[in-house]
């Protein structure tokens, strides 16, 4: 298979997109990686505290404007949007695995998502609504109106370049609001080519801004007097330690969504043909670097035959696995975001053997498909016999690594689930529903998943998360998005 | 190489519609009297790839099984280059033998997308019932031409 054509040419400087203009970074220049090919494809700034500064400034200018445009023509400046990111889906699809390294499917369905954020927040007109009771003592009547706060940072991850930010951007700005979102550096592509399509539909100057950079941006988000409130999602020591306590201490709004150790637990009455594809996305999709990943796989029950049987198909078909660059359409798994984080995934491997679990398949000399350079690639690893309690049982690994274990029942299953501090998005794979129920009933996760490896919710549901997994209250898309994006202001009103 | 990823598959897809296509517009110009069937063929391969390309872009989630969707040996669907060589019977058995391949191929690839994106196998349903009506034509043409008539 020839490789599909890569949008981005040269290595063009991301400039940052303050106030309806692209502006020159000022900070450190640094490399954009293609982790295939090890080659640089851009250049980005990170920036200083004057960009952060300036970004928020224009938001805040035009945050008053914004907020008097009426919900019905924010409406239409969305869907000009979304038209606009149909119209550029591929291309949008091909940067992501340009500058992250997932495969094409993985990049199309992750601009899918994406988009369809757009379009539940086109829905503005009915979904900011408030509601009215007449009446509610003689001749007095109270209502609520949603009314938005004014700028909030949105800070992105680099395992979804394109999508992440927009379980927050459209329904900031549809609520009002206006937005500063800072794109981790490693990946600051998609986010160029989102706001690009976002000035194109006709956001005002302000509205819709784009700082790239580091710790510098984020802070000088955190700190920021006129930012309302952050969405995050990154590791948990950061969303737990750095956004969460320093938004309580400036009292802004949060969402911090974390990390994850997601469990597939494997019932003896499962339909193995289809759960096997399913657990090969949920554990080796996107390279294993997703907050609903599957980490481990925990089959349930004494049936010596059946474990074998279920494992074997899973190393077998784990085995197969085609491993290279995203833009081969043949190519079932890509690299590692970076060098580092295939280091990080190679401690773990190695730490997980110190340990005991049993290594049954070894990961560590991918075969590549076109002869790139392994600097960043990694097969699936495997390890069986995993304890619980150990290291590659209980931490969040990021990369293609399964940990196999098994319980007796169902109920120890979910008590060795339930004891993981994660609680994201674990799942049961049955064809009974009393199990089923039972597992949706006591397990300790924001997304639960039945038969489904990747418990994703759609962007008309909030992207939930329990324990270590989740900081804040109200969460990214859908309803909850709105509620986050807006203050309940309630009017009692009385006329003499 | 088997085609396992659902943009493999419908790249292939593309690829099958757009030679079948070329294949319907040399043989309109070689043989007038069916201008109108052969370029209609063409107009409903494009529409063809213009649905399954739209519901594919419209359902892909990230969220299911997109990189493991297919086990298909591409050999088994392959059509020639070109056949439009030969007579007018010899292009209508050329295209009866093209057709009967593409139809395979819609069938089996809806049959293994079956559970992962309902609309993909929907629609490739549906094209490969329309591409049964077409085979039906180009048999009675086959017919035809044999009887003598």
């Amino acid at each position: 298979m020839a490789i599909l054509e890569e949008p981005i040419k040269g290595t063009p400087l991301v400039k940052n997109f303050i106030d309806g203009e692209w502006v020159e970074p000022k900070g450190q220049i640094v490399d954009v990686v293609n982790p295939a090919t090890n080659q640089a494809i851009a250049k980005v700034g990170i920036a200083t505290k004057e960009e952060i500064d300036a970004a928020v400034e224009a938001a805040k200018a035009a945050f008053p404007e914004w907020r008097r445009t009426p919900p019905l023509a924010r409406s239409r400046i969305l869907f000009r949007l979304k038209e606009l990111l149909e119209e550029n889906f591929e291309e949008v699809s091909r940067i992501q695995t340009q500058e992250h390294g997932k495969t094409i499917d993985e990049s199309r369905g992750e601009t899918r998502r994406g988009i369809e954020n757009v379009e539940v927040a086109c829905g503005i007109p009915t979904l900011q609504q408030g509601y009215y009771s007449e009446d509610i003592a003689t001749g007095i009547d109270e209502w609520l109106i949603p009314t938005p706060l004014g700028v909030f940072g949105i800070i992105g991850p680099y395992n979804f370049p394109f999508m992440i930010p927009l379980w927050s951007a459209p329904y900031a700005v549809a609520t009002g609001n206006t937005i500063v979102i800072k794109p981790s550096s490693e990946v600051p592509l998609s986010q160029m080519k989102l706001a690009e399509l976002a000035d194109e539909a006709g956001f005002p100057p302000g509205v819709w801004n784009v700082v790239n950079g580091g710790r510098t941006v984020v802070n000088g988000m955190l700190d920021h007097p006129d930012i309302a409130g952050i969405t995050f999602v990154g590791s948990t020591p950061t969303g737990r330690d750095v956004i969460y306590r320093k938004c309580g201490e400036t009292g802004k709004r949060v969402v911090a969504q974390c990390g994850a150790k997601n469990f597939m637990v494997i019932m003896p009455d499962c339909n193995v043909s289809r759960t096997v594809p399913a657990l090969l996305t949920s554990f080796f999709g996107n390279t294993g670097q997703r907050c609903l990943a599957g980490a481990n796989l925990m089959i349930v029950g004494d049936d010596d035959k059946f474990y074998k049987s279920f494992v074997d198909q899973v190393e077998a078909a784990a085995k197969n696995i085609k491993i290279g660059y995203g833009l081969d359409e043949s190519v079932q798994m890509g690299p590692l975001r970076d060098n580092e984080k295939k280091q990080n995934v190679l401690r773990y491997i190695e730490l997980g053997i110190k340990e005991g679990s049993k290594l049954r398949l070894d990961g560590r000399s991918p075969k590549i498909i076109g002869g790139y350079p392994d600097h960043c690639f990694l097969a699936p690893t495997i390890f069986e016999d995993v304890d619980p309690n150990s290291a590659v049982g209980i931490e969040e690994i990021f990369g293609p690594v399964m940990s196999i274990m098994r319980a007796k029942t169902l109920q120890e299953a979910i008590r060795i689930c339930n004891s993981n501090p994660f609680g994201n998005g674990h799942a049961i794979f049955t064809a009974d529903g009393k199990s089923a129920r039972e597992f949706q009933y006591n397990i300790d996760s924001g997304n639960v998943g039945i038969n489904i490896g990747i418990t994703a919710p759609v962007a008309f549901f909030p992207f939930s998360g329990a324990k270590d997994s989740f900081f804040g209250v109200l969460h990214t898309q859908g309803q909850e998005a709105i509620r986050f994006f807006t203050e309940s202001k309630v009017i009692i009103q009385r006329w003499f | 190489m088997r085609l396992n990823t659902a943009s493999q598959a419908i790249s292939f897809l593309r690829e099958l519609e757009t030679k079948s296509g070329l294949f319907y517009e040399s043989l309109a110009q070689k043989h007038s009297g069916e201008e109108s069937l052969f370029l209609g063929f063409v107009k409903e391969n494009k529409k063809n790839i213009l649905n399954i390309e739209r519901t594919y872009f419209g359902v892909i989630t990230d969220a299911l099984e997109g990189c493991f969707a297919f086990d298909i040996d591409p050999s088994l669907y392959e059509i020639g280059g070109d056949i439009s060589e030969g007579d007018y019977a010899a292009g209508v058995a050329a295209a009866l033998e093209m057709e009967t391949k593409i139809l395979r191929f819609y069938v089996d690839a809806a049959e293994q997308s079956r559970c992962l994106m309902a609309d993909v196998p929907r629609v490739m349903d549906r094209i490969a019932k329309a591409r049964g009506e077409r085979l039906k034509k180009l048999q009675a043409m086959s017919d035809t031409v044999k009887s003598g008539r």
